[in-house]
């Protein structure tokens, strides 16, 4: 009655499918949006690596061409850590050549931040049965503007025995 | 579920770049019918299968069907995309994915690429018994 990679696949493809096909991440006069990827918080009553998800995302989106995605900018800050502390740690580091270390001002701001939540209902159907729904929800905002320019919600439901529902 | 055959198929829509026809490169938005007979077996009916290439440069793909079935069908496709070399583009979007036929009712499935790179595709069908549809056209009218 959980979760697997099946339906993270599922929900991964019809995200993807759905952000493209609105129009949403084509930018107008052409370019690649800059996507930052924020919180998907797991409000179920299981244990769910989001990025699981997310991950799925992030690379279909890169496919699409129409879209990059930073690991400098994120919910819990620089997504590579090692990035962002090498590039200040070798700022003014006499052992390295300067002209080859990262210069001030060169990183690229993000323009679409990505966000969502899964939520976790279970309905009894009868003695026996009860019937798990997940619903994935997705939002991308303009950061620019603070508006939400796609959300999609997908609903995986699982139906089993009241001994297997995970409370 | 468990699917013992599979197999279908249906199509390769070609919206530019094929060097077999000296057809114009059909401008984004253009439709182009992919089949024009109907496809299927005595109980799942492939009536219509269209794409387009949107203003964006992504393609878009719909698929009409219709169920002459008595019972729910549970139908998975697959759609595999290629750049304009025939190369196949790998997305996760090339996935088996899940269409109910419900009895004696329409559906439909609704695509579309992975990629801008997408310049032709190919369509399965399949559903747990048998193959329902083994079609192919260029696409190109």
């Amino acid at each position: 009655m959980g979760l697997d990679y099946r339906d993270f696949q599922a929900a991964a493809q019809e995200m993807i499918q759905s952000m493209i096909a609105s129009g949403a991440v084509s930018k107008p006069g052409g370019g690649k949006y800059v996507l930052a990827v924020s919180s998907v918080v797991n409000d179920t009553m299981q244990h769910i690596d989001t990025d699981q998800l997310v991950k799925k995302m992030r690379v279909g989106l890169l496919r699409s061409g129409k879209v990059v995605v930073t690991t400098a900018v994120s919910a819990n800050g620089a997504e590579d850590k090692m990035a962002m502390q090498t590039r200040k740690e070798l700022r003014g580091n006499e052992e390295f050549k300067q002209s080859t270390v990262a210069k001030k001002g060169n990183m690229i701001a993000p323009d679409l931040s990505l966000s969502g939540k899964i939520i976790q209902r279970n309905i009894k159907i009868d003695r026996s049965t009860q019937q798990v729904e997940y619903y994935f929800q997705m939002t991308l905002t303009d950061i620019n503007t603070g508006l939400a320019i796609w959300e999609d919600e997908q609903v995986i439901g699982k139906r089993g025995s009241n001994k297997s529902v995970a409370w | 579920m468990r699917f013992s055959s599979a197999v279908i198929i249906v199509s390769s829509l070609l919206l530019g770049g094929c060097a077999t026809s000296s057809s114009p490169e059909p401008k984004g938005d253009s439709v182009v019918n992919v089949i024009k007979q109907e496809c299927g077996n005595s109980e799942i009916i492939i009536k219509d299968i269209k794409g387009r290439k949107k203003p964006d440069g992504f393609m878009q793909v719909q698929v009409i069907g219709e169920s002459n079935s008595n019972t729910y069908q549970r139908l998975e496709y697959r759609i595999v995309w290629f750049d304009k070399q025939g190369f196949t583009i790998d997305s996760i979007l090339s996935k088996w994915r899940v269409v109910p036929a419900y009895a004696h009712q329409p559906f439909s499935i609704n695509a579309v690429s992975p990629s801008t790179k997408a310049k032709t595709f190919r369509l399965y069908i399949r559903n747990e018994k048998e193959i329902i549809c083994d079609k192919q056209d260029d696409g190109l009218e």
